[in-house]
């Protein structure tokens, strides 16, 4: 069977570019990040930023007009999944690797009840003994709160967002799969379901011994239950590190930006402010240079030209050329 | 099942109140058509010489009712006959019951014509998937291009090309009629031979002429389905690809249903052109001939069945819908 430990993954200057009328542009260009075995990495970013590109790069699934044109995916146990292909590649997606979609999304075929898909599921997977994995997939529901049995008779309209999102953790997970990808799992649900579906995240992370990746525009979510965590920006992770040290201290002008925007529930709202501009798309990502400049307030000379590599600091991975060098106190001020 | 039989009740009788609706319409205009025979006769007879209530008489015995009649009189006399089951009288040919005359015509409409929809149907619908799941290549665009010319081209004019090839170009099947009156007619290899061959150009007519609807409804069916977010999950948990053709021939078919059951209904109005080209002695030659002919029982008695077996294929669409989609099923109640 699989095996049964928790995969390490590790993605090395991976390019995805997207055909468009004016030439292919990228999506993701040279982003590089390293999933430790057995912790919870989570992805923030903006609309645009190229984190949902990267979560599905993790199945070689990039839709088109989209393509991997570059780099690696390593995962442990499977290799390196841009290499995989028509059969190889299908097994993979379900057995070895999870994905939950967003709530929100109809993640379910609407003519068919749970229990005939997770049939499907089972027989696209080879899987001899069938009552078995029904019976696994009713432990996980109940194991999440749900009546098994029923959700399993369930029609998705008969389901409700927090159900449809169990159900769709119920299917990453049960073929046995060690590295799941949840992709915005909270987005459009209630306060009160987004907590239980957190909750439900890191305990059945820590119970199967698995790799997580969540793909999230919500830094609260991020900070509750990451241990790791990636910051993208017009197609380039630009920090990551310890979840609570880069919310803690963030070092790319960019991250700081993003956490100084999130209004507190005590305080004055005023005390939240924007990031000044917009987020480029893929159309307007510099050809050149840094992609956060126009918006940057450290900019320098060298940034016009010179894309900054990630450097190392530590545990921390920072792709800013004012980072680490002699910054201009009065223009540090207004960050601290 | 409660709620099959409310449903089921609901639909019957609106289906009857339909019926009812349309078949007087359909009465008034028909008694409305300029050029009535009866009166016609009436008055031909009068005009040889015939006292007026002799004419009368002779003309009730010809046509089997009074023609002098209120409107409103001939009216519930229609349908007092009709809640009877009884059609009436054809006035062009004399001494034939209707139901007799759409019985006998019935029997070439249904066959050639479901035979052809049915065709069309599995053709576009197969067609029209791979239409769609190769749209950026050149088979898909060859398919879609095909959809699109049929789809353009009149009936009469796929008949009359057809005609032209399989007759007179290339003469390997008989132009029209039904079947060779040489034949006995009976369950034998020869007459049944003969009966297929006649059947296939206005099968094969009706097929091209509506197989291009089907393959550009399925074809933007299917991409409206793919670029739903459930076939990614499916590829994504790893699912087979004849799971997945089902999953998305399944729910890109269902909007298809209820054209399907419609033009069921339909197919009882008969094949009009493609009758008429082939000299097909179905529905739609005989409503033409009713209406060419003024009689008015035919006429009525036509549009009452093209009525029942639309409002009788809505009802079916309508079940049928319930039964594959489970989203109607529970009737909102979900």
């Amino acid at each position: 069977m699989t095996e049964s430990f928790a995969p390490g993954v590790r993605v090395q200057d991976l390019t995805v570019v997207y055909r468009t009328p004016v030439g292919e542009l990228p999506a993701l260009a040279g982003v590089g990040l390293t999933l430790a075995p057995g912790t919870i990495t989570g992805i923030v970013g903006e609309s645009g930023s190229g984190k949902s590109t990267l979560a599905l790069s993790l199945l070689n699934a990039v839709q088109p007009p989209g393509r991997i044109s570059g780099g690696s995916v390593e995962i442990d146990g499977l290799g390196d999944v841009v290499r995989l292909t028509g059969d190889d590649l299908r097994r993979a997606r379900g057995r070895q690797v999870g994905y939950v979609f967003q709530a929100a999304q109809n993640s379910l075929n609407p003519l068919k009840t749970v229990g005939k898909q997770l049939l499907d599921l089972g027989r696209s997977h080879d899987v001899a003994d069938l009552p078995a994995l029904l019976r696994e997939a009713r432990a996980l529901l109940g194991r999440m709160g749900l009546d098994g049995g029923r959700v399993l008779d369930s029609y998705q309209h008969e389901l409700s967002g927090g159900m449809r999102q169990r159900v769709g953790i119920m299917l990453a997970l049960v073929l046995n799969a060690h590295l799941v990808v949840l992709d915005e799992p909270t987005t459009a649900l209630d306060m009160i379901t987004q907590a239980t579906i957190l909750r439900i995240v890191k305990e059945v992370h820590r119970e199967r011994g698995l790799t997580t990746l969540i793909v999230t525009h919500d830094i609260g979510v991020a900070a509750e239950v990451t241990d790791s965590l990636a910051v993208m920006y017009g197609g380039r992770v630009v920090e990551h590190g310890p979840t609570m040290d880069v919310l803690g201290s963030p070092r790319h002008p960019y991250t700081r930006g993003l956490i100084r925007a999130i209004p507190r529930l005590s305080g004055d709202i005023g005390e939240a402010t924007a990031l000044p501009g917009r987020p480029p798309t893929l159309g307007t990502i510099p050809a050149e240079g840094c992609v956060f400049r126009e918006r940057c307030p450290l900019r320098m000379a060298v940034c016009d030209t010179v894309d900054p590599a990630p450097a190392a600091y530590g545990e921390r991975t920072v792709a800013c050329h004012a980072v680490g060098r002699p910054v201009n106190l009065a223009v540090r001020k207004e960050y601290v | 099942m409660n709620t099959v039989i409310r449903r089921l009740t609901g639909h019957l009788a609106r289906g009857i109140a339909m019926i009812w609706v349309v078949t007087t319409i359909s009465f008034v205009i028909i008694r409305n058509i300029p050029g009535d025979p009866v009166r016609g006769q009436y008055e031909k007879l009068i005009e040889q010489g015939m006292g007026p209530d002799q004419a009368e008489r002779a003309t009730a015995a010809l046509y089997g009712f009074l023609p002098t009649g209120s409107l409103w009189d001939q009216y519930t006399g229609y349908l007092n006959g009709l809640i009877h089951g009884d059609l009436g009288q054809s006035l062009s040919t004399p001494g034939t019951g209707v139901a007799t005359l759409i019985g006998s015509a019935a029997k070439w409409t249904v066959l050639p014509v479901l035979g052809g929809t049915l065709l069309s149907f599995l053709l576009g619908v197969t067609l029209g998937v791979y239409a769609a799941i190769k749209r950026s290549g050149k088979l898909g665009d060859a398919l879609a291009i095909s959809g699109s010319l049929l789809h353009g081209v009149p009936q009469y004019v796929i008949g009359l090309l057809v005609t032209a090839i399989f007759t007179t170009l290339w003469p390997i099947l008989p132009a029209g009629g039904p079947v060779d009156i040489s034949f006995e007619p009976g369950f034998n290899a020869a007459y049944i031979v003969s009966l297929v061959q006649h059947a296939t150009l206005p099968v094969l007519t009706y097929a091209l002429a509506s197989y291009g609807g089907w393959i550009l409804a399925m074809k933007s069916s299917v991409a409206t389905v793919l670029g739903d977010d459930f076939i990614l999950a499916a590829e994504l948990r790893g699912l087979k690809r004849s799971v997945l053709f089902r999953y998305i021939a399944r729910n890109a078919i269902l909007p298809l249903f209820t054209i399907l059951a419609l033009s069921l209904g339909m197919l009882f109005g008969g094949a009009i052109f493609i009758e008429t080209i082939f000299n097909y002695p179905g529905l739609g030659l005989l409503l033409v001939n009713s209406i060419g002919a003024r009689d008015y029982a035919l006429m009525g008695g036509t549009f009452l069945v093209i009525t029942v077996a639309i409002v009788v294929a809505n009802i079916a669409a309508d079940l049928l819908y319930a039964v594959i989609d489970p989203r109607v099923r529970t009737g909102g109640a979900a």
